[in-house]
This record gives structure tokens, sequence and C-alpha cells, in this order.
């Protein structure tokens, strides 16, 4: 796992973040309360969707991707301090760039999502870098699900 | 009510709809399950950060968002998903009791080259709070079928 600062970083590092099974009711709970299209809800319309069954949101995806990514990073906080070292502040995320929902999540499929670092670069606030992250998630089957890069605000180490 | 198909999608036009408030409890609720960092979870810890006071989760703005599109357009429209999205940006925080609604502009619209019975629709869609402040913007392409045999119909 890559460490907490934005010194931490390097363009290339990858890390996994962890699985998150997608349950049935789980799909359904997120698409009722966000994406209530047939093919999100209904196994029957699903079927005549060009998915051809029942899916999860895509912004249901992400967002479990994120809860893994948080949990990483979370744990990583709690390690530093556990070593006597001061957590830096958390930075905000800036946007997303290129998110590709390649392929559908089905009702338990088992989701691997990881990271990879792609850019970093230094920002006018000399207290924060910005780090562009590639979250990738592949199912069970070895085939990409979706795909985004995080534009994330990480704290500078200030000699 | 007639189902808009992509013919009924013209570049150049915009469209503005929903009036949607934002809870404390619903930023917390979505934060505890996805995004669970401080400033999306507890006013206290989040007036010490550079959140500046609980924000909602940039997660929970885009899902909110995707809802206000269902109830506008998406559940009268012969949507077929979306293959992504190009950009998203946060550009500022939602915060409790905001009330948001968006506003949508269709780019361009062109019958995809290998779902002859689909078109891509390439819209921006800005979340706007009450001030008419932008907090988001995301671009991106849409699946909707083709009418079948038909012209748009507006």
């Amino acid at each position: 796992m890559i460490g907490v600062y934005y010194e931490d970083h390097e363009v290339g590092q990858t890390a996994r973040l962890g699985a998150h099974r997608f349950t049935r009711e789980a799909i359904l709970d997120f698409a009722r309360r966000f994406d209530p299209q047939p093919f999100h809800l209904d196994e029957a319309a699903a079927a005549e969707s060009i998915f051809g069954g029942l899916c999860a949101s895509g912004w249901h995806t992400v967002s479990a991707s994120m809860r893994l990514l948080v949990d990483g990073r979370s744990g990583q906080r709690a390690a530093a301090a556990a070593r006597g070292e001061d957590p830096p502040p958390l930075g905000l995320g800036a946007g997303v760039r290129d998110l590709r929902w390649s392929a559908p999540v089905k009702p338990d499929d088992v989701i691997e999502f990881s990271l990879r670092i792609d850019s970093m670069r230094e920002t006018r606030r000399p207290q924060w870098g910005l780090i562009g992250m590639r979250i990738i998630g592949v199912n069970q089957d070895g085939r990409e699900v979706c795909a985004y890069t995080l534009m994330g605000l990480a704290a500078r180490r200030l000699a | 009510m007639d189902l808009l198909y992509f013919e009924d999608f013209s570049p150049g036009e915009v469209a503005e709809y929903g009036d949607r408030m934002v809870t404390a409890e619903e930023i917390v609720e979505f934060a505890r399950e996805f995004d669970p960092q401080p400033f999306h979870l507890d006013e206290a810890a989040a007036r010490g950060s550079m959140a500046g006071g609980l924000r909602a989760s940039g997660w929970h703005s885009a899902a909110l968002m995707m809802r206000i599109n269902c109830d506008a357009f998406f559940l009268r429209a012969a949507s077929q998903g979306s293959p992504g999205i190009e950009s998203i940006d946060w550009l500022r925080p939602v915060r409790p009791g905001d009330r948001l609604s968006v506003r949508r502009t269709t780019i361009s619209a062109r019958v995809s080259r290998s779902r002859p019975d689909i078109g891509v629709v390439e819209g921006r869609f800005e979340l706007m709070n009450q001030n008419r402040e932008v907090v988001m913007r995301q671009q991106g392409p849409m699946f909707i079928r083709r009418r079948p045999g038909g012209e748009a119909r507006r």
C-alpha cells in the first residue's frame, strides 16, 4: 500500500484496494434510492435491455470502490498514528476523468479493485499536491467492469 | 406519456429541472456506506478540515444528480444506460439544507456505428444549488434507443 503524504506517491505505483460482492439486495437498494431505471430494478425489463439482465447502477460500482479506497487509507493513517506519526490532513477530491463502465456488474459478482498512480503535480497551494489515480474494477472472470481517474488532493510534507 | 427517443434530443437544447433538498442525515448515511471520511460524517470534525463544514461526498452528489435526472427524463426516455463519463468536476460543496437542481445541455447526438438502433447523446449536466451556483459538472454520452421508424415527435 502507498503512504499518506503526497511525497509518498510515485507515478506508476499500484496497490490492491480489495474486493466487493454486489448482492442483488444491495443492487436493488441503491437503484431504488438513486437510479431507478428498469435494468437496475426489474429482471424482466433488464432482459430486454442492452445489458441482457439485471445489473448494478454504475454509480453504485464507483461508490463501492470509493469505500475500499477510504478504508485502505484509514488503515494507513491508523498505522501511521500507531507509529507515533501525526497523520496529515485529508484532502478532498477535485474530480474524475475518463470514467468507463466497460461491462455490467451482475448480482453476486465479486469485483476486485486496484489503483495505479497516473499523475502527480504541485498546486498553487504549497500544502496540497494533486494526484491522479486510476481505479480499476475487474470481475471474477477477469473482465474489467469499470475504470476511472480520480483527481484528489494529498497533503504535502512541509519541511 | 410518450417515451423520449434519440430523435427528441437536439444539439444545443437546454433543460432545467429538479428541486431536491439535501439533509444532514442522508449526507451522513451515504458517507457511512460509501465514503466514511470525517468531513462527510461529522459536523465538528468537518469544521476543522479543508472542507470547512459537513459536506456531501462527491459520489453522493453524483448519485443525487442521477436521481434528479431519472425523475425528470431518464425514466420516460428509451435510455439504455451509459458507457461512461468523460469528466466530473466537484466545484463547490453540497451542504445540509441545499436545494439541488440540474441544467442539462445536449452537446451532440449521433447514431451508434455498431448498434444502428441506438443513438449516442453527448450531454453536459450541471448540478446547481439554491443560489444557482454550479456545484458539480459532468459531461458524457448516454445511449438512447432510436424511435422505431420515426422522427422527432416534439
